[in-house]
């Protein structure tokens, strides 16, 4: 499961837009490290804690 | 010299020719407060109209200039480059496109095997272009290229819709000819998303010096 997914199945209610438009940026630099949050400026959602993310199948 | 007998004439404006038409002849002066410019203008000494001035740096023509000789081309820094194969991202995350095959790289300033990304040693103001294909089969619903200036989003691309299948970008960016740097992101909104490739005709990378800093 990707963040993107995961971060999809805490918050259903985030849509492409939130993604493409920086309110939350998603990022991969293709050093083999993998996906991070770079930003999250969402205007009511909090970011989301490892623990979150961890939890999510 | 010739004969041993040098003289030096020393003066702010010489004038060369005498016509009684003013615009007939010509100055060669320095400004009144000199500035390091030498300059050539129309006109008798006591109000010669500029239409060129030399310094250190090399020659300006404030008029039209006509060449009958040959002019030397932008010798500037130039790249493209193209992926060799399919990349497969994270949908809806923007990832770096690893262009690693380059057609051309004039100054050895694009780096395709680590870093994927061109810092030029000129400064100057940059053209940009990339195109990149996705792949439709996977329809994607959102597929859109941003040039990444020193890490950061900087200049995007045509945002696309359903079911893209490419995108493409042309821009101009400064480099300061030392640190700045720039790369190209993706970011795709699919099933499974994917740059797609068909060797350098659909997605490649590309910059050029336009005008030296």
């Amino acid at each position: 499961m990707t963040l993107y997914e995961k971060i999809i199945a805490i918050y259903p209610e985030l849509v492409d837009y939130d993604f493409a438009m920086r309110d939350i940026t998603l990022q991969n630099d293709s050093d083999g490290k993998g996906d991070y949050i770079k930003e999250w400026n969402h205007p009511t959602l909090a970011k989301p804690t490892q623990e979150q993310l961890d939890g999510v199948q | 010299m010739d004969g041993g007998i040098m003289s030096t004439v020393k003066s702010k404006k010489l004038q060369v020719g005498t016509d009684a038409t003013a615009s007939n002849n010509f100055t060669i002066y320095q400004p009144d407060t000199p500035d390091g410019t030498l300059k050539i203008g129309v006109g008798n000494a006591d109000s010669p109209t500029e239409v060129a001035q030399v310094t250190s740096s090399g020659l300006s023509v404030t008029g039209n200039l006509s060449v009958t000789g040959s002019v030397p081309a932008n010798t500037g820094p130039a790249f493209s480059a193209y992926l060799s194969a399919n990349q497969t991202i994270s949908s809806s995350t923007f990832t770096k496109v690893q262009f690693n095959t380059e057609e051309f790289d004039t100054n050895s300033n694009y780096d395709n095997a680590t870093n994927y990304r061109f810092t030029p040693t000129v400064a100057g103001y940059y053209q940009i272009n990339s195109s990149i294909r996705y792949d439709a089969s996977t329809t994607p619903t959102r597929a859109l290229i941003s040039i990444y200036k020193n890490g950061s989003d900087f200049k995007r691309g045509n945002d696309l819709g359903n079911n893209s299948t490419q995108s493409v970008i042309s821009t101009l960016i400064y480099f300061n000819g030392s640190t700045d740097y720039i790369e190209c992101w993706v970011y795709i909104t699919a099933s499974t998303a994917v740059v797609g490739t068909a060797g350098p005709i659909f997605t490649y990378f590309q910059a050029h010096l336009a005008r030296a800093a």
